[in-house]
């Protein structure tokens, strides 16, 4: 994990004054996005200690971490195979206004409504890797595509928002809180979290992940059937879009036109502040959580100050400029140093 | 006219030159001198500390010790632009060019340009540039995009380039890597010229033969160490090999060539295979225990003929046979299913997966066997160590250990990591393409022993090497291919670099078949 300074050589010349440096540069690259969550935190605490630093506020940063740490953890995939989504967001706003549909207006029952709308934006997923394997258009462009039509698909189904007819129960699943008092999308995100994390590290098609966003060719040619993989990350990536979308209707109460548009841009945010921490520039759903989680806990202590909305967007800027950057600096200095 | 020279006094003088990374010394206390007009070759294996001294002249890394003068007055460390100022041009194996851009943008990248009211002058700045291009004898129009040249004709531009700025000295890595033969020749000629003209050349090879026969002084660096200093003609290959590596290694004649036993069934056959204008109606039986080689130029058709092989494209007529069944493969994966691998040409962009571990490369290809429980897709992290462990040791991969990163490894080494991920993979045919460029001597040898060892072992083994010496150093069997046909067939003692050429240009110009 740290860097291993090796006993010098007997003849070596004297161990060199920066390496202590660039221990603690490689530390810096690696755990910076760590100690700037927990510095965070630390701030917080003691400027605002009755209300940041209360059980009720950390669930309440939890929940709201939770919806984007699914549909982030999912992009995290398409990054890992070396591709992009664009459409997540989209995908999520369209699903979150077709699940209340097939209630409000088909009388589809609750779980076959989430059902069809999970299996949807997996489908879109698929679609999304169909286009940009077998059609090989460039992925910005497909997944940009695909999510403008998804905008005004959404349109044509419903202008207006989906509010009335929606069973209680549906609403009740993100508001509920069954194991341990937790809200239901912390235990949600916690299951779709460890799943991920399982596959990309533990099975035979995480490693295959890994392989073909490591080197595309090399997987090629070491027999892995690169054009499934990638197609294989394009569907996770729509799945967990799509469960946020309906987790969203749920807590929403409603299915909203463009609900979740929003979450591109956080997602992004947190998956390359994930791809800082812990290790070199690979995107990973450990880092992607830290990432999530400094948003998280960054917009919460915004709003107790009571600073308005319009510093969250200035905030997700500055917080993914600064800890990239830093840490791709740190990293630069210590490989030179 | 060649500069005046002071042995006492050299042009540069390198004293001292010491550099570590992470405790470990990867040079120690070099003393060079380098004089204008002459070729200076640098030898030694891979990590010897070539790679670097260059970049410490380069001002890419700067030493922990030791200075370098250059006509008296002392080169600021740890700058490139101080190197530049000082007439030090680098020209690496990957050229650093921009394809899209023609040939003199090129050259004129980065270059002090003459401007006119803060415009530049395109029309002036390109005189210099057109100078050099003269210089080096470039005969395509300069506005060429670069992206259409040849390997060759990109050096002749990174020369130029070099020229451009006025360089006194010229580090040259690897040039002849990817040429041909005669492009070789060009080159050396330039090379020559430019010494001639008073440019310092330092010349970084593993083609010895090359070295021998270009340079004018040669220096061996060895574990980061200066082992050895010789003028032209004062060492051999077997003297210069030698300090490369510390001991002799074997030459051509102690080998034991094989010769298959022909009466039984090939494992692997080719029956008249097409694909486009680069392979025409190939035929080959591949028998048991032996090493197959195919020999020639480059661009003889002898890769595509191993990506038809591999299942990479398909071949347009013909067909393959692997133990004697029919080989119809649609891609790449049924290919590795059925039992046929390629360690394709391009180690880094095409081989190894850099930012992954060792063992993540070795273990690639063979997942479905390190699962914990057969039918689960779960791996057993035990399993992937050990299967990892046990070919590191079979092969002597030298690295700290199977989770270190594969990019700090050798190039040999990542050579042998390649070979590895086949060899629990129920391989029955593996195909390696150009197995050891950019290898150096002492890890070639082991690279051969294995693949000798493979071969006996009964895996059909086709060997692809545009390196006449690995041919005849490894191959029991040589097949010449020309202009995408086989044009012959050489066995047992007939394996000779001279017989090797001169089927490889036979009906080509007589001018060229005498190269040896």
């Amino acid at each position: 994990m740290t860097a291993q300074t090796v006993p010098a050589a007997k003849e070596a010349p004297q161990p060199r004054k920066s390496s202590w440096k660039r221990t603690a540069l490689i530390g810096l690259s690696r755990y910076g996005t760590i100690i700037g969550l927990l510095l965070m935190v630390l701030f917080f605490s003691v400027n605002a200690p009755g209300i940041f630093l209360s059980r009720a506020n950390f669930l309440n940063i939890l929940s709201q971490a939770s919806l984007t740490a699914i549909i982030a953890s999912g992009l995290t995939y398409t990054l890992v195979v070396g591709e992009f989504d664009l459409s997540i967001g989209y995908v999520a706003s369209f699903v979150g206004l077709i699940v209340t549909g097939l209630m409000a207006y088909e009388g589809f029952p609750i779980w076959l409504s989430i059902v069809c709308a999970l299996a949807l934006g997996s489908g879109i997923g698929i679609i999304n890797g169909l286009l940009v394997t077998k059609v090989r258009i460039n992925a910005v462009i497909s997944t940009l595509g695909i999510g403008t039509m998804l905008t005004g698909l959404g349109f044509t189904y419903s202008a207006f928002p989906i509010a009335t007819g929606i069973p209680r129960a549906f609403t009740d699943i993100s508001l509920g809180r069954v194991v341990f008092g937790l809200p239901n999308p912390v235990i949600i995100m916690v299951v779709v979290l460890l799943a991920l994390w399982t596959v990309l590290n533990k099975t035979d098609i995480g490693q295959k992940m890994q392989a073909v966003g490591s080197n595309m060719e090399a997987a090629r040619l070491s027999g892995i059937r690169v054009d499934r993989i990638k197609i294989f990350a394009f569907a996770t990536a729509g799945f967990c879009a799509a469960l946020t979308g309906t987790l969203l209707s749920s807590l929403l109460g409603s299915g909203t036109l463009a609900a979740a548009d929003g979450y591109l841009l956080d997602a992004f945010a947190a998956v390359f502040l994930g791809s800082a921490t812990l290790r070199e520039g690979e995107f990973h759903i450990t880092g992607t959580l830290v990432g999530v989680l400094i948003l998280a806990v960054g917009f919460n202590g915004l709003s107790i100050f009571g600073a308005p909305t319009h510093f969250q967007p200035i905030f997700k800027g500055g917080i993914l400029v600064l800890a990239v950057g830093m840490s791709a600096l740190a990293r630069r200095y210590a490989a030179s140093a | 006219m060649s500069a005046i020279v002071s042995a006492a006094d050299a042009w540069m003088r390198i004293r001292g030159l010491t550099k570590s990374f992470a405790g470990e010394l990867a040079l120690d206390r070099a003393d060079l001198d380098i004089e204008r007009g002459r070729v200076h070759g640098l030898v030694g294996a891979n990590g010897a500390g070539k790679s670097t001294l260059i970049r410490c002249l380069a001002g890419v890394t700067s030493p922990d010790q030791g200075n370098v003068t250059i006509a008296g007055d002392e080169l600021q460390m740890g700058s490139p632009q101080a190197s530049e100022r000082a007439g030090l041009a680098f020209i690496h194996q990957e050229l650093n060019l921009i394809p899209h851009f023609s040939a003199l943008q090129n050259m004129l990248l980065g270059a002090p340009k003459v401007t006119r009211f803060g415009m530049i002058d395109w029309k002036r700045s390109g005189v210099a540039a057109r100078a050099a291009a003269e210089r080096v004898g470039i005969r395509f129009p300069l506005d060429t995009k670069v992206s259409e040249l040849s390997v060759a004709q990109r050096w002749l531009v990174m020369i130029s380039k070099a020229l451009t700025r006025d360089a006194s000295m010229i580090a040259m890595d690897e040039p002849t890597a990817s040429l041909s033969e005669p492009e070789s020749e060009q080159l050396f000629a330039i090379i020559r010229d430019l010494a001639a003209q008073g440019v310092a050349i330092l010349y970084v090879s593993h083609r010895l033969e090359e070295v021998l026969q270009l340079c004018d002084k040669i220096t061996v660096l060895r574990d980061g160490r200066i082992v050895s200093e010789a003028e032209r003609g004062a060492l051999d290959k077997k003297g210069l090999v030698r300090a490369i590596i510390g001991h002799a290694i074997r030459t051509p004649d102690e080998r034991d060539r094989l010769a298959a036993d022909r009466s039984r069934q090939p494992v692997f056959s080719a029956r008249a295979i097409a694909w486009k204008q680069a392979v025409k109606e190939v035929s080959l039986d591949l028998y048991k225990g032996e090493v197959l080689a195919l020999g020639g130029l480059v661009g003889a058709g002898r890769t595509e003929f191993a990506h038809l092989v591999a299942g990479l494209v398909r071949p347009e007529a013909g067909h393959f046979e692997l133990d004697g069944k029919r080989l119809d493969v649609a891609n790449v994966s049924e290919a590795v299913k059925a039992g046929v691998a390629l360690v394709p040409e391009e180690r880094r962009s095409q081989g190894v997966m850099l930012q992954q571990s060792v063992a993540f490369n070795i273990n690639i290809s063979t997942l479905k066997q390190l699962r914990s429980v057969p039918g689960l897709p779960f791996l057993s992290d035990a399993k992937s160590r050990r299967q990892a462990e046990s070919l590191v040791a079979h092969l002597g991969i030298k690295t700290p250990g199977v989770t270190a990163r594969i990019a700090g490894l050798s190039g040999g080494n990542q050579q042998k990591a390649l070979i590895a991920r086949w060899l629990n993979a129920g391989t029955k045919l593996l195909i390696l393409d150009e197995p050891s460029r950019g290898v150096d001597v002492g890890a070639r040898e082991e690279i051969h022993d294995a693949i000798r060892a493979l071969a006996r072992a009964g895996v059909g083994i086709l060997v692809i090497s545009s390196d006449v010496e690995e041919l005849t150093l490894l191959a029991d069997r040589v097949l010449v291919m020309r202009e995408g046909r086989i044009t012959g067939e050489l066995t047992g003692a007939d394996i000779t670099e001279a017989r090797i050429i001169e089927l490889s240009y036979q009906d080509a110009h007589d001018d060229q078949g005498e190269a040896a």
